[in-house]
C-alpha cells in the first residue's frame, strides 16, 4: 500500500476549501479536496518509467492555491484528477540496479509522453514551454504532481520518467536538494530578463521564489543592483544574505526606488524607475506597483503565479513597458551566449548558496494539516519553505 | 514683578509633575529627594507702546545711522524676515514682524523709496502657505506686495537668484540671496525666541543656499557647539559670524532689527501648562482634567489641529536695531533675562516632555526625527556652561512618537527615516554616505521649490542637531513612544516613566539624580 | 484679508423679504385706516374752539431720553439684535470685508481690565454706515458702543427715537446748535467707558464725495483722552446713498486705522485735520493697497475723498471712475504666487 495525499475532483469540496481558505490561509486542507489515503501502487504507463521513493517534497505556492480552491480555471484541461500534489521532489530511485538520490524535473514534456517527433519547444530544450502537456501516453498534466498517472511527491512512492531524473552529487544534502526545483524556476525568471550588465532590478516579494531569484540574479546574471521588497523582516534579512544590496518592507518600495534611481514622480507613477521588476507575488497590487516603478521601456517579469488580476494598463501602453511571464525551466541562454540546462545550474546553486537554509521545517505526511497551515502562513510565522519528510517512514 | 526661574527639589509632598506628550500630557511622580524640576521664569512685562518702541528703535539704532538717513529715493531696499519656524506657538495677531515691517515701510514711503522687496528668509525650510505669510506680515503688507511679486520667499535652489560672495579664511563659501546682496540696504526683521536665533545667523543662514549652509550645518560643527544656545561656545555661530564678515566686506549693508518676546506661551484655557503644579487653582485643575479627558477621546488628527491653532499671547519685551553684532549682544541679554535659570550641578538623568510643536512642524506633524531633534537638539542644548545631564548620563523623553510624517511638508524625512536610519544612526556615517544624494535629489528640489516641502537635506540637519547629545549620553529613552519608530531612531522605548528609570539604572546605577526640564515655556539652564 | 466671507443673498430670499415688506406695509395702512374710522376715544380728541392747549416741552430731538437704552436689559436685547437681524441685514445688503481691525489689538483689555473707550470716526455716505460700523467694530468695543445720531432726524418721533436708541444705541446729537448738552452727555458716557461712533462730516454725503470734517470728535478726544480710530467705509453710498428709495445690494469695505490721540499742545483744529487726513489715507488704502497709500501719503498725493474742485457732471463722472477702479482695479485677485496645498 502507498500512503499518499490526494486531491479529488469535487466541486463542493473546492467550494468549502475556498471559504475556509478565505477565513484563514491553509485551512482548505481541513475542509477541501485534499485527503490522506492508502492507495494501490500505480501501474507504469510505458517504457522509461520507474517507481521512485520521495525523501523530501516541498509545498509550493501553486499547491496551496489548489488546496484553498484559488487556482485558475485555466488549469482545468491541463491537470487530471485525482492527483497527488508535490513537484519539488528529492527521491531515491533505482537506476540500472543502483539506488541513487535524484531530484525530479517535474515537467511532463514530450519525452515523458512518448511523443515523437517532439514539439518545437521541447526540441529547442525549452521544456517548460512544451506544447503537448495534455496529450500522449499519459493523462493531461503540466507537471508531475498534477497528473493522475504519475502520482506526486506528497507520497511514499510515485512514478517518474527516466528523463525527469537528475542524479544528485553525494555531498549535497537532501535539504539543499529540496530547493533545486524552485531554484530552477528562479534561475529561469532571473535569466528571462536578458540582463546584459549594470541593471538595477527589483525583486518584489521575498518568499522562497523571491529569495531564490535574488540568489540566481547574483549567481548567473551581471545585474548591478538588486532591490528586494518583502513583507517580513526575516525575509529581507535573508535577501541581503543572498546578495541584495537594498531591501525594504513592501510599502516603502516605491519611495526607495524613487530615491535610489533619483527619479521624479507624478501621482504614484515614477517618471523613471528601475530597469526591471521581477514580480514574485503576482497579484493586482504587486503588478500595479511593478508597472509604476519600472522605467520607460523597462520590463516586468511575472514569476509569482497570478490568477485573475485587474490592472490599469495605460502606464504599460504609455511607457512601453514589457510585461513577460516566467514559468518553469528548460535550457537557459546566459548573457555571454552559453546555453545550459536550468536544472544543472540549480543543482550548482543549491550547493554554492546552501539553499537548504531556506527549508524551515519538515512534517511527516500524517501531519499534513499542520504542514499546509504552516506553509500557508510561512511569512507570518517566520518561515520560508515547508516540506514533507518521508525519510522516517522509509527507514 | 515676575518671579525668576526656579529649581524645585522634589520631596514626598511634591505634587506630580506635568510632562508633555505630544498632543497631550501626563502627570508623573518623580522620585523624592533626588529629583529636581526646573521651571522657567515668569513672563517679563511687555513693552507698553510697542509701535512707539519700534519707531524709537528705528530712529535710534546701535552703531549705525538712523534708518531714515539710510533710505533715499531710487534705492533698492530689501526687507527679509524670519519664517514660520518662529515664534512658537505662532503669536496672536498682529505678529511682531508685521509691526516692524509696517514701521519700516512707513519710513521708506516717507523717504520716497519705490523699489522694495520683502523676502521670507527661510533657507531650506518649507515655503510658507499664504495664510502663514498673511499671519506673519499682516494682510496689509501681503495684499500690497504679494500680488506684484514683491513679497516672496527665498529660494535656495535657484542659481539665478543667488549671489556668491566669496569664502571665509576657513574656506567656507558664502552664497546668499541675490536681491538681498545687491540691495542698497538689507533690513532684517528678526524674532529672537531662543538664544540661538539672530545675529549673523539671520542673514548667513536664513538667506543662504545649501552650498553655504553645509559649512556649518554638519556633525563636526554641531558636536563642537556646546551649546548652540551660547554663541560664545558655539562653532555654529562662529562660522556664521565669519560669513557675516565676508558679507560686510563684499558690500552688503545690513540693518538688523531684533526683537525679543516674553515667554507668555499659552492662552487662558491652557494657562496651567506654564504654571507650577502646586499653584494650580481649582480652575486650572478643572481645565487640566477637562482637556486631558477630552484629548484622550479626540482623534489624533483633530487634537493636532486644535493644538496648532493655539496662538500664544507672546508680547515684545525689547526691540533694537543697527549693526548686527552690536544689536545681537543686547538681544541676547534680553533673551537671557527672560530665560536663564541658575542650576547647581549636572544630573544623571534628564527628563523632558516633548510637546506637539517644534520649529519645523508648524501646522504639521511632529514626526520621529523631529521628536529626536526637539529632545536632543533643542532641549538638551538649553544650557549655558555645562550640559544639564552629565556625560554618559541618560535622557528620558515622553512623546508618543508615532511612525507618521506629513507627506507634503516632510517628504525627504520619510525616505531618511526608512532608508537611512534603517542602516545607520551615526551622524558622521550617514552624512558621508547619504547627505549629498539627498541634497542634490531633483525630486526634493522640485518639491522644495514648488510645493511646501522641506529641502531634501533638512532631515540630516535635524539629525546633526542632536549629534552632540547622542555623543554625550549613555542612553536615550522615549516613554510612551511607538516601539518600532523609537528603535529606528536608535533609542530605547519604555511604556512608563518608572520602566524608563528602571532601564536607565543599567547605565547610571540604582539611585541616580534626576532633573526635569519643565518646558515649554522655554528656559536656558545656567549650569554651574 | 476679509474677516467676513461674502455671502450673496439668493434671489429667492430677496423675493421673500420684499414680499414681507409689502405685506407689513399693507397691514400698517389698514390698521391706521381702521383707527381713523373709529373716532374718539380710539383717536386723539379734537380740541374745542377757543381753547388753547398748553404746549408741553418737547421730549423729542436733542431732548430725547435714551438713558434706558443703556440698561443691562436693553444691552442684552441690543446684543441679540446686533448679532442676529442687524448682522444678517448688513451681510445681505452690503457684504462687508473688514480690514485693519488688528490695529486695535494693542487697545484690547488685558486680563480683567475694562476695554479702553475709543472714538470711531467713519466717513458717512448712507444710513447703512451705522449698522455696518456696529457689526464691524471688534468685540470688546462692540458691546459698549453708542452712536451719535442726528437729533433732528432720528429722534424726530417717539417711535423712531425709541427704535434708534434700542437697536443702535443712538444718542441724539444736535446738529444745529453747538449742543452743549449733547457734548456733555457724550463726554460723560466716554468717561463711563462707552465707545462712540461719530460721523465727523456731520451728515450723509449729498453727492457721493466726502465733506469737510467738523471738530466735534477731535474736541471729544482731547477732552476725554479717548483715542480716535479713523475709519473708512467704502461702498455704502452706492448701495443706499442719500436720496435713494431702496437699497441696491453691493459690496462694502470697512477699514480701521491706527488709533490716534492729540499730540501735546495740538489744537483741536489741527488734530481734526490730522483725523481727516488719516481717513483720507485709509480711503486710499481701501482703493489701492497699504503700500501705495503710504507712498501717496508721503508724497502728499493722497486722493482727496472730497472729490475734485470742479462742479457739475464732471464731479459725478470722476466718482464713477473711482468706483470702477475700486472694484475692478487692483482689487481683482492677482495670479496665485504659490500653489495651494
Amino acid at each position: 500500500m502507498n500512503r499518499e495525499l490526494r486531491i479529488e475532483r469535487s466541486l463542493p469540496k473546492f467550494a468549502a476549501a475556498k471559504v475556509a481558505g478565505l477565513l484563514s490561509p491553509g485551512r482548505g486542507s481541513s475542509y477541501g479536496p485534499l485527503s490522506l489515503v492508502n492507495a494501490d501502487p500505480l501501474d507504469l504507463p510505458a517504457d522509461g518509467w520507474l517507481t521512485i521513493k520521495p525523501r523530501l517534497a516541498g509545498i509550493c505556492g501553486s499547491d496551496l492555491s489548489t488546496i484553498d480552491g484559488n487556482a485558475s480555471r485555466y488549469f482545468e484541461p491541463i491537470v487530471s484528477f485525482p492527483f497527488v500534489p508535490g513537484h519539488e521532489v528529492v527521491a531515491d530511485a533505482d537506476i540500472d540496479g543502483v539506488s541513487r538520490r535524484v531530484v525530479l524535473e517535474p515537467v511532463l514534456g514530450c519525452a515523458t509522453r512518448g511523443i515523437n517527433p517532439m514539439c518545437p519547444s521541447c526540441a529547442a530544450g525549452n521544456l517548460g514551454n512544451c506544447e503537448r502537456i495534455a496529450f500522449g501516453t499519459i493523462e493531461p498534466g503540466l507537471q508531475s504532481g498534477f497528473c493522475c498517472d504519475t502520482g506526486g511527491g506528497w507520497s511514499q512512492s510515485m512514478l517518474a520518467h527516466v528523463s525527469q531524473l537528475h542524479v544528485l552529487p553525494t555531498d549535497l544534502s537532501d535539504e539543499d536538494a529540496a530547493l533545486i526545483e524552485p531554484a530552477a524556476c528562479a534561475i529561469h525568471a532571473a535569466l528571462r530578463g536578458g540582463f546584459t550588465g549594470g541593471e538595477t532590478v527589483v525583486v518584489l516579494g521575498a518568499g522562497t521564489l523571491g529569495l531564490l531569484t535574488v540568489a540566481a540574479l547574483r549567481a548567473f546574471t551581471p545585474v548591478e543592483n538588486i532591490i528586494v521588497a518583502g513583507r517580513y523582516p526575516h525575509q529581507v534579512a535573508l535577501a541581503r544574505k543572498f546578495g541584495a544590496n537594498n531591501t525594504c518592507p513592501t510599502p516603502e518600495l516605491a519611495r526607495l526606488v524613487r530615491s535610489f534611481t533619483g527619479s521624479m514622480a507624478y501621482g504614484n507613477q515614477l517618471t523613471g524607475g528601475v530597469d526591471a521588476v521581477i514580480d514574485c507575488v503576482g497579484d493586482s497590487a504587486s503588478l500595479t506597483q511593478s508597472l509604476a516603478i519600472t522605467k520607460p521601456r523597462g520590463q516586468v517579469v511575472v514569476v509569482g503565479m497570478p490568477a485573475k488580476v485587474s490592472l490599469e494598463l495605460t502606464t504599460l501602453w504609455h511607457r512601453e513597458t514589457s510585461l513577460v511571464g516566467a514559468y518553469a525551466y528548460g535550457t537557459e541562454t546566459m548573457h555571454d551566449g552559453v546555453r545550459r540546462r536550468t536544472f544543472e545550474m540549480a543543482i550548482e546553486l543549491a550547493s554554492t548558496a546552501h539553499l537548504g537554509q531556506l527549508l524551515t521545517a519538515t512534517y511527516p505526511l500524517d501531519e499534513y494539516k499542520d504542514a499546509i497551515e504552516h506553509a500557508a502562513n510561512a511569512g507570518k510565522r517566520g518561515a520560508v519553505k515547508i516540506a514533507f519528510d518521508m525519510r522516517q517512514v522509509s527507514k | 514683578m515676575p518671579r525668576p526661574g526656579f529649581v524645585l527639589e522634589v520631596d514626598k509632598s511634591t505634587p506630580p509633575t506635568l510632562f508633555w506628550r505630544g498632543e497631550g500630557f501626563s502627570l508623573e511622580k518623580l522620585p523624592a529627594d533626588r529629583s529636581r524640576v526646573i521651571y522657567a521664569p515668569e513672563p517679563l512685562p511687555a513693552l507698553d507702546d510697542i509701535d512707539g518702541a519700534i519707531r524709537h528703535a528705528l530712529l535710534n539704532p546701535i552703531d549705525q545711522d538712523p534708518l531714515p538717513t539710510l533710505l533715499f529715493p531710487g534705492m533698492k531696499l530689501t526687507i527679509a524676515f524670519d519664517d514660520v519656524s518662529l515664534p512658537l506657538p505662532k503669536m496672536k495677531r498682529p505678529d511682531i514682524r508685521q509691526r516692524v515691517i509696517e514701521a519700516v515701510l512707513d519710513l521708506a514711503a516717507e523717504a520716497g523709496v519705490d523699489d522694495v522687496h520683502i523676502i521670507a528668509a527661510l533657507a531650506l525650510h518649507r515655503r510658507m502657505h499664504e495664510f502663514e505669510l498673511r499671519h506673519a506680515v499682516g494682510d496689509r503688507v501681503y495684499d500690497a506686495f504679494a500680488p506684484r511679486g514683491m513679497l516672496y520667499q527665498h529660494d535656495a535652489e535657484d542659481p539665478t537668484l543667488l549671489s556668491y560672495l566669496g569664502t571665509t579664511p576657513q574656506g567656507e563659501e558664502v552664497e546668499i540671496n541675490k536681491r538681498a546682496a545687491d540691495s542698497d540696504l538689507l533690513v532684517y526683521v528678526n524674532i529672537n525666541l531662543v538664544a540661538m536665533d539672530g545675529g549673523w545667523k539671520s542673514t548667513a543662514t536664513g538667506l543662504a543656499s545649501y552650498r553655504s549652509l553645509r559649512h556649518h550645518h554638519n556633525p563636526d560643527t554641531m558636536q563642537a557647539s556646546r551649546s548652540f544656545m551660547d554663541q560664545h561656545k558655539s562653532e555654529l555661530h562662529k562660522s556664521n559670524w565669519r560669513m557675516g564678515k565676508v558679507m560686510v566686506d563684499s558690500g552688503v549693508k545690513v540693518f538688523q532689527i531684533e526683537t525679543t518676546l516674553n515667554n507668555d506661551t499659552f492662552p487662558s484655557p491652557f494657562g496651567f501648562l506654564s504654571k507650577r503644579e502646586w499653584e494650580w487653582s481649582a480652575k486650572d485643575r478643572a481645565s487640566f482634567i477637562g482637556t486631558k479627558k477630552a484629548l484622550d477621546r479626540t482623534p489624533n488628527r483633530i487634537a493636532r489641529k486644535i493644538f496648532h491653532n493655539i496662538e500664544a499671547p507672546h508680547q515684545m519685551t525689547s526691540v533694537q536695531c543697527g549693526e548686527v553684532g552690536a544689536v545681537h549682544k543686547i538681544t541676547t541679554e534680553h533673551v537671557y533675562k527672560q530665560q536663564l535659570v541658575e542650576v547647581q550641578g549636572q544630573t544623571d538623568i534628564l527628563t523632558m516632555g516633548i510637546p506637539y510643536i517644534s520649529p519645523y512642524n508648524v501646522h504639521s506633524i511632529l514626526n520621529p526625527i523631529l521628536v529626536m531633534c526637539m529632545g536632543l537638539g533643542y532641549y538638551f542644548n538649553l544650557y549655558r556652561g555645562k550640559p544639564l545631564v552629565r556625560e554618559g548620563g541618560v535622557i528620558i523623553m515622553t512623546h508618543p512618537t508615532p511612525w507618521e510624517f506629513h507627506p507634503v511638508h516632510h517628504p525627504s524625512y520619510i525616505d531618511f527615516f526608512e532608508q537611512v536610519l534603517s542602516e545607520t544612526t551615526d551622524p558622521h556615517v550617514l552624512s558621508a554616505k547619504y547627505e549629498e544624494k539627498f541634497a542634490n535629489d531633483e525630486w526634493y528640489r522640485h518639491l522644495y521649490r514648488t510645493s511646501y516641502a522641506y529641502h531634501g537635506v533638512h532631515p540630516f540637519y535635524m539629525w546633526y542637531w542632536g549629534s552632540h547629545a547622542m555623543q554625550h549620553c549613555g542612553r536615550i529613552i522615549i516613554v510612551g513612544g511607538e516601539a518600532r519608530s523609537v528603535r529606528r531612531l536608535g533609542f530605547t522605548p519604555a511604556s512608563t516613566l518608572n520602566d524608563a528609570l528602571e532601564l536607565a539604572s543599567d547605565v547610571v546605577g540604582r539611585s541616580p539624580t534626576i532633573t526635569h526640564l519643565h518646558a515649554p515655556p522655554i528656559m536656558i539652564a545656567d549650569v554651574t | 484679508m476679509a474677516t467676513r466671507p461674502s455671502v450673496p443673498i439668493p434671489l429667492a430670499a430677496r423675493r421673500v423679504t420684499a414680499r414681507a415688506v409689502r405685506s407689513t406695509r399693507r397691514t400698517t395702512v389698514s390698521v391706521r385706516s381702521t383707527i381713523a374710522k373709529a373716532g374718539f376715544p380710539y383717536r386723539k380728541p379734537s380740541v374745542p374752539g377757543g381753547i388753547s392747549v398748553p404746549k408741553e416741552p418737547s421730549k423729542l430731538g436733542a431732548n430725547f431720553d435714551t438713558e434706558w437704552a443703556r440698561s443691562p436689559v436693553a444691552n442684552a436685547v441690543r446684543a441679540v439684535v446686533t448679532e442676529g437681524p442687524l448682522r444678517m441685514l448688513v451681510h445681505g445688503v452690503a457684504t462687508p470685508s473688514v480690514y485693519g481691525a488688528d490695529r486695535l489689538e494693542d487697545f484690547k483689555p488685558r486680563d480683567d481690565e475694562d476695554a479702553r473707550p475709543l472714538i470711531f470716526t467713519p466717513n458717512h455716505h448712507s444710513h447703512l454706515d451705522t449698522p455696518l460700523s456696529i457689526t464691524s467694530i471688534p468685540m470688546p468695543w462692540r458691546r459698549k458702543l453708542v452712536v451719535a445720531a442726528a437729533a433732528d432726524y432720528f429722534f424726530s418721533s417717539q417711535l423712531k427715537g425709541t427704535a434708534a436708541a434700542l437697536m443702535l444705541n443712538a444718542l441724539p446729537l444736535d446738529r444745529e446748535a453747538t449742543g452743549r448738552k449733547s457734548m456733555e452727555q457724550i463726554t460723560d458716557l466716554i468717561a463711563d467707558g462707552w465707545s462712540l461712533v461719530i460721523y465727523p462730516e456731520g451728515g450723509r454725503s449729498p453727492d457721493g464725495w466726502g465733506q469737510d470734517f467738523k471738530g466735534g470728535p477731535a474736541y471729544l478726544s482731547s477732552k476725554t483722552g479717548a483715542p480716535i480710530v479713523p475709519m473708512f467705509i467704502d461702498g455704502t453710498g452706492a448701495i443706499f446713498g442719500k436720496g435713494m428709495k431702496r437699497p441696491k445690494p453691493g459690496k462694502t469695505k470697512v477699514v480701521f486705522g491706527a488709533p490716534m490721540t492729540a499730540a501735546e499742545g495740538e489744537s483741536t483744529r489741527r488734530f481734526n485735520a490730522r483725523i481727516e487726513r488719516a481717513v483720507s489715507i485709509l480711503g486710499d488704502e481701501s482703493l489701492t493697497d497699504f503700500w501705495t497709500a503710504r507712498q501717496n501719503a508721503a508724497k502728499g498725493s493722497t486722493p482727496d475723498p472730497k472729490g475734485p474742485e470742479f462742479q457739475s457732471w464732471r464731479r459725478t463722472w470722476t466718482l464713477n471712475e473711482q468706483r470702477k477702479r475700486g472694484t475692478t482695479g487692483l482689487r481683482v485677485r492677482q495670479k496665485r504666487v504659490w500653489p495651494e496645498l
